[in-house]
């Protein structure tokens, strides 16, 4: 006699439980590769410094020690450095806005001659690497006198071909019906950039700030070549100071200092995943 | 009704924060072009600038306990008299200070005073962007410092470079283990005796190896001269380490790797000497090379776990060792004044207290004679032996190649250097051969 073996509900279920349990696992040990060095840096900045190479590794310090904290904020001018950080990567961030988004208008939605060949120049500049730029805009700076100011390290970053192309493409999937039925109401141009461009490109604009904020908090290169003192320098600036060269490194202190570094990029990171899945889920015409 | 009302708020606000970012980019570009960093009546650490005194600019390329040392320093400099004012900044390590260098003599925006890894006293040398120190400082001052590490700092004759954080590579022996193998607990004295020791240490089930060296310029450099070779033709115009024992350090470390007595640590530069000093604290290796600059923090690290043990690096043909650390130099383009200034306080740096101090301090050599015989230092030496062995080893050093672009030659050498560790297929005198090659192209690209 045999069975007829028809899955019930129960097994459907089960078969269901397997396969979100097995997606869970998947996106845990993914998620793992990418928590687990902060984790590590984490921890690390509350070791001792012969916690920090013990063989075997271990993850948890035996008594933690903020002291390292301490150490680090102590070690040249971090209270400096911190304003610096985020004075710089915020009025890049300004400045950028500022001349991102009308560019990206009129490569989107306007019409004039030269329109092609100024767009390509545009992507030019998201093609030459930074190093090849460095040196006429260093030398540039120093015939104005202006190495060591803030303006060398805001100027220069002012405008963004990367911004200016994400945007523009953005702006161009905004349907034409909306932008004419606009102009129909007499919005200006200023009006429809501001609301009715802007609000659809929302995903676009916050990735670009992000990535922007994210990439000058960062920056160490242009940095120290375009500073002399400290009392503009920024963060990462800091944090490499707290390398022994040629000695036995503190790597307590040189990860609570990364800690300082990274901790406002996670909270802000933290406090806009929020608006970020939103903004990515918004889309213009349903 | 209240839909109307409410899109009028949102488009004010909208106007409002628009208006608010102009705004904010306007008076950025105004306080940036005003906000300079340099002003004249205090220096970035807020010290007040003595009014009439000449200000110098010192730039320094030595972070974390290291670096404090040189602000303790200038800071006392400063204090101490109201003539001169030194402004110390950190620039990076000596390669990122190196670059800003280059672009800031360019640019003629240099400072007065800079810190150059010795094998960069050539590049900047040549160029003749460095002063003739011989017109400020007396034969007297100059022949204070120790004959051994005056070795990169003439150019043409000149004294262009004073010592100043100076080191030799040295070995560190785990002493301990060396008597539980029944071995002379201070260390081998030849290429044969490191070889026998590194095998007989290692214990492949454990994972512990005799000995470990990063694979780097400085210890091939020394490998070289212990063969009695040279790097360089006299001319500077010629690389000539492959025929003059280049292939014969290739050939050790090959048959040490092939034992299984010796380790390669990964990583580039300063990681990999990073490695090599934190397998000998956890006791995965017995022997190892990296700077004497390293004994404060490995002293520190070893106590209650080993006895820490330095030695001579093992003789080839001859004991030999490169140099290493940077020298002090003062820049061409400065005015005869800040040359002056600039020249007193290296003076002061050198002077016996200051000296004593910062090696104590660091870990770095004493830089002049009469500082090794300091109170302190003596103290030291009796506590620390360990910290006599670079000191010691100086009547053996020899000059490193001081050219126009040594470092990125070094960076080929390198990297054919790795590739014969990684791939024992290769013989010691092709791998020599390759690097030295790979390292004349870039020397022929550049003349």
């Amino acid at each position: 006699m045999a069975e007829r073996i028809i899955p019930g509900p129960g097994a459907r279920s089960a078969a269901r439980l397997a396969g979100s349990a097995l997606r869970a696992a998947i996106l845990v040990a993914i998620s793992a590769v990418f928590v687990f060095p902060f984790l590590w840096m984490l921890t690390t900045s509350f070791k001792t410094l012969g916690e920090t190479i013990v063989f075997p590794p271990r993850l948890l310090p035996e008594s933690w020690k903020p002291e390292n904290y301490e150490l680090a904020w102590k070690n040249g001018r971090f209270p400096t450095y911190l304003f610096n950080s985020v004075f710089i990567s915020l009025s890049i961030l300004a400045c950028q806005l500022v001349v991102v988004v009308p560019a990206a208008y009129a490569f989107a939605c306007r019409a004039f001659a030269g329109k092609k060949l100024l767009f390509g120049l545009v992507l030019c500049g998201l093609m030459i690497p930074g190093q090849a730029t460095f040196l006429p805009i260093y030398l540039l700076f120093s015939e104005l006198g202006l190495i060591d100011t803030y303006a060398a390290l805001i100027a220069p970053m002012a405008a963004s071909s990367f911004g200016i192309f994400l945007i523009a493409q953005s702006f161009r999937q905004v349907p034409l019906e909306i932008i004419e039925a606009a102009r129909l109401d007499k919005a200006g141009t200023f009006k429809l950039i501001a609301r009715i461009l802007m609000p659809m490109a929302k995903p676009a604009l916050i990735t670009f700030a992000l990535f922007s904020f994210i990439a000058h908090w960062n920056d160490y290169f242009w940095t120290l070549s375009m500073t002399t003192s400290d009392a503009i320098r920024t963060l990462p600036i800091g944090v490499a100071m707290l390398k022994n060269v040629e000695n036995v490194k503190s790597w307590h202190v040189i990860m609570a200092g990364n800690m300082i570094l990274v901790a406002p990029i996670l909270a802000i990171y933290l406090l806009a995943s929020k608006y970020i899945k939103t903004a990515f889920t918004y889309s213009g015409v349903k | 009704m209240g839909m109307r009302t409410e899109a009028m708020r949102r488009r004010r606000t909208t106007r409002l924060s628009i208006a608010a970012i102009a705004a904010l980019a306007a008076a950025l570009a105004l306080a940036g072009c005003g906000n300079r960093a340099k002003d004249t009546q205090s220096d970035s650490s807020g010290a007040a600038i003595p009014k009439g005194a000449t200000v110098i600019d010192f730039w320094y390329a030595i972070g974390g306990r290291n670096g404090e040392g040189v602000v303790k320093l200038v800071d006392e400099f400063n204090a101490s008299q109201s003539k001169v004012h030194v402004k110390a900044t950190y620039q990076g390590d000596y390669y990122a200070h190196a670059t800003k260098l280059q672009a800031a003599l360019v640019a003629k925006n240099q400072p007065d005073v800079v810190m150059l890894e010795i094998a960069q006293v050539g590049q900047f040398g040549y160029s003749k962007a460095l002063a003739d120190l011989g017109k400020y400082m007396t034969k007297d001052e100059i022949g204070k410092f120790q004959e051994g590490l005056l070795k990169n700092s003439y150019i043409d004759g000149k004294f262009v470079a004073a010592p100043f954080n100076r080191s030799t590579p040295i070995l560190y022996v785990n002493k301990t283990m060396l008597k539980e193998a029944g071995l002379d607990p201070a260390g081998p004295k030849d290429w044969n005796e490191l070889r026998t020791y590194a095998k007989k240490l290692s214990n492949k089930e454990k994972g512990v190896y005799g000995f470990e060296v990063p694979i780097d310029i400085w210890f091939f450099e020394a490998g070289v001269f212990q063969k009695n070779g040279k790097i360089l033709s006299e001319d500077g115009k010629k690389f000539v380490f492959a025929e003059e024992g280049g292939a014969e350090i290739v050939r050790l470390w090959q048959q040490m790797i092939r034992e299984g007595g010796m380790k390669v640590p990964p990583g580039q530069d300063y990681n990999a000497w990073d490695v090599a000093a934190s397998d000998l604290i956890t006791q995965k290796v017995a022997m190892m090379m990296i700077s004497t600059a390293s004994l404060s923090g490995l002293i520190a690290q070893a106590e209650g776990k080993f006895e820490l043990g330095t030695a001579f690096l093992p003789a080839g043909e001859i004991f030999a060792t490169p140099t290493g650390g940077a020298n002090l130099a003062v820049l061409e383009k400065s005015d005869a004044k800040s040359k002056q200034a600039a020249a007193a306080f290296i003076k002061f740096l050198a002077s016996k207290d200051k000296a004593a101090f910062f090696s104590e301090w660091t870990g770095y050599m004493p830089v002049t004679t009469e500082a090794v015989q300091a109170e302190s230092i003596q103290a030291l030496y009796s506590k620390h032996p360990q910290y006599k062995t670079a000191l010691d080893q100086l009547q053996y050093a020899q000059t490193r190649p001081m050219i126009k672009g040594y470092r990125e030659m070094t960076v080929k050498i390198q990297e054919e250097l790795k590739k014969a560790m990684y791939d024992l297929s290769i013989s010691p005198e092709e791998a020599a051969r390759n690097a030295q090659a790979a390292a004349q192209a870039v020397l022929d690209s550049i003349e």
